[in-house]
């Protein structure tokens, strides 16, 4: 059985995200990057059902990006990962390109499971996965908190605003991870030293027979302003006031 | 142009998340000349398409295979409407409803989407719409290529539309359950033990600290407000370590890293600790007795005081609505 | 009384010839038991990991000194137990050399072919100063042994028995109980012309007597006793290397290769690991030989558990359960090589797929819950080090990825940020805002690098001790500097979690910039950036003069830069204690300086200074070092309960500290008991007086 398990690579989101000069990207002079947490959640899952299920149970790891996504796939195969793939890209790639990326890998790798974070903390988007399991008929289960295995069904604990839903899903299958579903485990300096012997096969989009198209076109960009500066007021009245008018938080 | 609304439902009532979708419908039809339509979809949801009837016109895709939201089906409704009538918008609330079904119907209809949105406008007569990113430490504006164009939009920048005075036309999709995929089964839906959401998933938390003297005082206050906002509760580490508060409940370095929309931070001082676990929220909201607190300096709102005053004071303010 | 009687007793007398070559076989078949017993043992200690060994016998002389002169050794703590032991080892000790002087005797008799009646030298003022000698301390053995039996009857919980210890103290007792009685029964036999040197034995025979035992029967009767003890004596011989005995071998090995320095771990070395693929210790046969050896060393007493924060907070740590744990586990080692000389079954596959890493019975969760604050280490009587064998198991966890949680991310966020918090470098300084601070970066002219550390960087409540400290340095005007921006954590957390790798990144980056900038001497409020610049750096690069602030700021007091007005107040009833942080205290001694500064601070406050019962070198633990500052799985306060405990009872009104972590800890646990003792760090307490006077003024 094979476990594909698509990453980003994000900004450190312990760091203050900067709006470069042109206005339509973020500043990347002196950001340190990581792998997205949700994607590093998936990692972690599957290695948790290679754990259980046994050997024969393949993890690979794909990242669709520009240079600097090998140190953070060698973070994937420092946790345990099998192999990586690295689409080099250096184009900007929305929600749905990278899903056409990634549907022409599964056809290529016949992976009975594609396990990725729900979203990645850069633009938030919360797409991908779904745009996968469209693309590719698949069945699919987004927020999972907890996943079990039933022969060749699998069964997944999703959140949702209204409660815990549980569904079965048949394989193959596109299920997206939720933060509870498990703590990964840490990549000590060792493993991923160790981790330099494993292979990242390189590839590119036109071997893929894939082109960006956008479908999202980023305008523009704006800081909000991380540089809090407290208001502070005299009572309850004008706090929810301003939190309801200004701020538009509460309804 | 036609615009359909996805409508969510727990298949009585209409949410009041889809409500603000409407309201933005509403906005995107007068500035385009466009028409809005909703789509309702489940089983035995005659309450709900009346409810919806008063808002506009109805389009019902009914069926026991529709009984309850699972993605692939309602996507491929979705998708069968839009292209029956014509549709160049999906509209839908941001919650996890529309994160997965309506997600989904977008791969299938050509992946032009933008999630989360908060505001729009019209320019050059092309639609901008604005988005958070980075856990909301900036804000996107982005336009949509092709068509049809998928939106969620996000319920607190909207207003919840109010009523027309006349009912609207209801008409039924034909034949949109006959060939509906079975890979998903569904089994099964627990409602939240606690009747809060999650402290790390919530849209609003709410968080104690030193100044919440016991359980009980934590409850009243902290849950009161909570339960006022639909929000979760957090505590500090010292309420953790005091027995007064759940271990899963606390926010911070070592316990969860959250940034919700809004974090109201009540008697707590701000360790870095603590810091470290919310710093990333939206607005911060602090009361403090103490007005050197250092949580003031992360915040953008501040009250001094006493929470066991303000707080209950801030909770008839908010029902008085 | 006959002058002219020999002062002097046939050896082996009244034992015949057949009994005396039976004697010969057993002792033979006895000593072979014992030294094949010692080669099994040596054998299983060369399994583990060669190391360097550097024997110091000073060491052996040092402590055998130590507790058996000055009684204030490392028996210390508990007078009753260590008492027991000192008389049992002192007697054990005599009777031994006696019984090898008498086989010395009697074989030299034999070879010289002189007559049993007319000793070699056993005779005469010798022989006098020799039997007193022996009855005397036989005396005092068995007085350990009855102390030992009595102590055990009362009941200790800390010590762990195994019902073989039961057996040997009772063989023990035996052993002296039978000695005095072949002797009482001897001198009854034989009435020897003055045997009133046996004093002991003497006195025993005069009540044997009372009750009727004639001359033959004392004859037949010490035939009896003397096999029974001859033979009870011998199995003793053979027993050592099978049972807790053997402490007495490897305890000794143990003193003359211990190297007794604390705050101080063996660095490893990336190209070691890349060769071996092994990461810290993962398996019994990884620890190193002399490792081993302690395991052997260690005798059960349950000191270190007794001093153990980790195991007073109940958490499944308790020093001495791991190192038996251990034991048995190389034991089991023993027992699977003799069983089956396939010894490559590690190699399989199952192992692999175990990867909770720990080895025999010890539980991760003990592992890491050591707040490696060196009790264990301090108060083991035989150097065992509970703390390295932990250590290495955490490099082998971490390694394996066996780490996950708060801890993790700490370690994550150290390695992306240089600091456990994940915030940004360029906000270091923030804490210094309106203070006349200068950078590195500002200025060659300094003396001294103020070295800030992580908590007082960015958290709100350690900053204060920050300022502080400023305050004090520019009062005195000493020239320092920061460096602000360019510091990155010490990676003292890191190496103690078990993260090797990391700390050398993290000591590398900070070397590099401490060396760009001529940095020579460091001053520091915190005591793990103190033992890291100690201890860790020099292993990797330069060694710099460190001063924790408390030293520094009284070397100013003491040259006079630093000086405090003169306040007229007598002493109050408010009290001040003082709580000494273990890495400051027990690991880098430093014990004084902080004393003299809190002195200062109650002589201008007009308080009354109280010392905690534990305190100094012995102090008690807040329970967030060894990294366990950034693990979640138990609530912070609980660990420095105790402690907390025993701070509300001295009834201070408030508490000194002199480390940022032992701040966060020791406030937490005080406001979550709803307490309202104030916590602050000394050189907080120095600035308020300095306003407090001036108030007064």
């Amino acid at each position: 059985m094979k476990i594909l398990v698509p990453t980003k690579r994000v900004p450190d989101p312990d760091q203050r995200v900067r709006v470069s000069s042109r206005m339509n990207d973020v500043d990347s002079e002196g950001m340190s990057y990581i792998l997205n947490p949700f994607d590093t959640i998936a990692v972690e899952e599957a290695l948790r059902i290679r754990e259980k299920l046994g050997k024969d149970v393949e993890v690979v790891s794909i990242g669709v990006g520009g240079p600097g996504y090998e140190q953070d796939l060698r973070t994937a195969l420092a946790m345990g990962a099998d192999r990586a793939i690295w689409v080099e890209s250096d184009e900007r790639m929305d929600p749905w390109n990278v899903a056409c990326v990634l549907h022409a890998i599964v056809k290529r790798e016949k992976p009975s499971l594609v396990l990725m974070g729900k979203q990645a903390v850069d633009d938030d988007s919360n797409q991908c996965g779904q745009f996968l399991a469209a693309q590719l008929d698949w069945p699919q289960a987004t927020f999972a908190s907890k996943i079990e295995w039933d022969d060749q069904r699998c069964r997944v604990w999703r959140e949702t605003d209204s409660g815990i839903e549980t569904v079965m899903l048949s394989l193959p299958a596109v299920i997206t991870t939720d933060l509870r579903l498990n703590e990964p485990r840490y990549a000590s300096l060792t493993s991923i030293m160790r981790a330099k012997r494993k292979t990242i096969e390189r590839c590119e989009l036109h071997e893929l027979g894939v082109e960006n198209q956008p479908r999202v076109n980023l305008v523009h960009m704006e800081s909000v302003s991380t540089e809090r500066k407290c208001v502070m007021v005299d009572d309850v009245g004008e706090l929810v006031d301003r939190l309801r008018n200004e701020a538009k938080v509460i309804t | 142009m036609n615009i359909l609304v996805v409508v969510e439902h727990n298949g009585t009532v209409m949410s009041t998340a889809t409500r603000s979708a409407l309201t933005f419908a509403d906005q995107l039809a007068q500035e385009v000349e466009g028409e809005v339509k909703s789509l309702v979809m489940g089983a035995a949801i005659q309450g709900v398409v009346q409810e919806t009837s008063c808002y506009s016109p109805v389009l019902v895709a009914e069926g026991d295979e529709l009984k309850f939201p699972v993605a692939d089906r309602y996507a491929v409704v979705i998708e069968k409407c839009v292209r029956d009538y014509n549709i160049e918008f999906v509209v839908a609330a941001s919650t996890t409803f529309s994160k997965d079904v309506v997600a989904r119907a977008a791969g299938l209809l050509g992946g032009a989407m933008a999630s989360d949105v908060v505001g729009h406008n019209l320019q050059e007569g092309k639609l901008r719409f604005r988005r958070p990113m980075y856990a909301g430490s900036i804000i996107a504006t982005v336009e949509l290529e092709g068509s049809p164009q998928v939106v969620t939009v996000r319920a607190t920048s909207y207003p919840p539309a109010t009523p027309k005075e006349r009912t609207c036309e209801v008409s039924t999709i034909p034949g949109t359950t006959a060939t509906l995929p079975d890979h998903i089964e569904y089994l099964a839906l627990e409602s939240k033990q606690s009747h809060r959401p999650d402290v790390a998933e919530a849209r609003i938390v709410v968080s104690g600290g030193r100044a919440l003297k016991n359980t009980e005082d934590f409850e009243k206050i902290v849950g009161g407000l909570a339960d006022r906002l639909g929000a979760a509760t957090g505590s500090s580490r010292a309420l953790v370590d005091a027995g007064i508060t759940p271990n899963e409940m606390q926010v911070g370095q070592t316990g969860k890293i959250v940034a919700p929309d809004l974090y109201i931070a009540l008697g707590i001082s701000g360790a870095v600790q603590h810091l470290a676990g919310m710093k990333n929220s939206g607005i911060i909201v602090s009361i403090n007795s103490d007005p050197h607190a250092p949580i003031f300096e992360v915040s953008d709102y501040g009250i001094v005081g006493d929470v066991y005053t303000l707080v209950p004071e801030m909770m008839d303010r908010l029902n008085a609505r | 009384m006959p002058v002219n009687v020999p002062l002097t007793r046939e050896v082996f007398g009244n034992i015949d010839s057949l009994s005396r070559g039976v004697f010969y076989v057993v002792t033979i078949l006895a000593m072979g038991c014992f030294f094949w017993g010692i080669r099994q043992r040596v054998q299983l200690w060369r399994k583990g990991r060669p190391s360097p060994v550097s024997i110091d016998w000073s060491q052996l002389r040092f402590h055998f000194g130590q507790w058996v002169w000055s009684g204030r050794g490392r028996l210390k703590d508990r007078l009753f137990a260590g008492w027991a032991h000192r008389f049992l080892f002192c007697g054990f000790l005599v009777l031994l050399i006696g019984t090898i002087l008498i086989a010395f005797e009697h074989y030299g008799a034999v070879l010289f072919s002189k007559d049993g009646s007319d000793p070699l030298f056993h005779k005469g003022l010798y022989y006098v100063v020799y039997e007193i000698a022996l009855d005397s301390f036989g005396l005092v053995f068995l007085l350990g042994t009855v102390m030992f039996a009595y102590r055990r009857c009362r009941g200790h919980d800390s010590v762990k028995y195994h019902w073989t210890d039961s057996v040997l103290l009772f063989g023990l007792i035996l052993l002296g109980g039978t000695g005095f009685f072949v002797e009482a029964v001897r001198i009854i036999h034989e009435r020897p012309a003055f045997p009133a040197v046996s004093y002991a034995g003497w006195c025993l025979s005069i009540v044997i007597e009372q009750l009727g035992i004639s001359s033959e029967m004392a004859g037949t009767l010490h035939f009896v006793s003397w096999w029974f003890h001859a033979l009870l004596a011998l199995a003793f011989l053979a027993m050592i290397p099978y049972t807790r005995m053997l402490h007495v071998i490897a305890g000794m090995i143990q003193l003359v290769v211990h190297k007794p320095s604390l705050g101080v771990m063996d660095p490893l070395l990336m190209e070691e690991v890349e060769r071996t693929g092994r990461v810290g210790v993962g398996h019994i046969d990884e620890f190193t030989q002399l490792q081993l050896v302690q395991l052997d060393a260690c005798v059960s007493c349950g000191r270190c558990q007794d001093a153990c924060p980790a195991y007073a907070f109940g958490t499944p740590l308790s020093p001495r359960n791991l190192v038996q744990d251990l034991r048995l586990e190389m034991d089991r080692l023993q027992e699977t090589n003799l069983s089956d000389t396939v010894s490559d079954e590690r190699s399989e596959p199952e192992h692999i797929a175990e990867t909770s890493g720990c080895i025999g019975s010890v539980s991760s969760e003990a592992i890491w819950s050591c707040t490696s604050c060196h009790a264990c280490v301090d108060v083991c009587p035989l150097g065992v080090d509970p703390l390295t064998l932990i250590s290495d198991m955490r490099r082998h966890l971490v390694g394996e990825g066996a780490l996950r949680g708060s801890a993790a991310m700490a370690l994550e966020r150290m390695h992306r940020s240089g600091n456990p918090w994940g915030l940004p470098s360029e906000d270091r300084l923030e804490w210094a805002r309106g203070l006349d601070v200068r950078q590195v970066t500002e200025t060659d002219d300094f003396d001294v690098l103020y070295w800030v550390g992580c908590a007082a960087a960015y958290d709100p409540r350690i900053q204060k001790i920050a300022r502080s400290v400023v305050q004090l340095l520019n009062r005195a005007q000493v020239r320092f500097v920061v460096l602000g921006p360019l510091e990155r954590c010490t990676g003292e957390s890191a190496r103690r979690i078990g993260e090797e790798f990391l700390f050398q990144e993290l000591a590398h980056t900070n070397l590099e910039t401490l060396h760009s900038h001529r940095i020579r001497t460091i001053l520091t409020h915190c005591p793990h950036c103190l033992n890291s610049f100690q201890n860790d750096y020099p292993q990797f690069g330069e060694r710099f003069v460190v001063k924790h602030h408390t030293e520094y700021l009284r070397e100013l007091m003491d040259e006079g830069k630093l000086t405090f007005p003169e306040s007229s107040l007598s002493t109050g009833s408010r009290t001040v204690t003082y709580h000494d942080p273990c890495y400051l205290a027990r690991v880098n001694g430093v014990v004084k300086a902080p004393r003299t500064l809190l002195d200062q601070v109650a002589s201008t406050t007009g308080q009354a200074v109280q010392e905690l019962p534990r305190h100094g070198a012995q102090t008690a633990c807040c329970g967030a070092g060894g990294g366990r500052m950034w693990f979640d799985d138990t609530s912070g306060t609980q660990r420095s309960d105790s402690r907390v405990d025993e701070l509300l009872a001295s009834g201070a009104d408030s508490v000194a500290v002199a480390c940022p972590f032992c701040m966060i800890m020791i406030r937490d646990g005080i406001n979550a008991k709803g307490e309202s003792v104030e916590v602050k760090d000394i050189a907080e307490l120095l600035v308020e007086s300095l306003t407090h006077t001036t108030a007064q003024d």
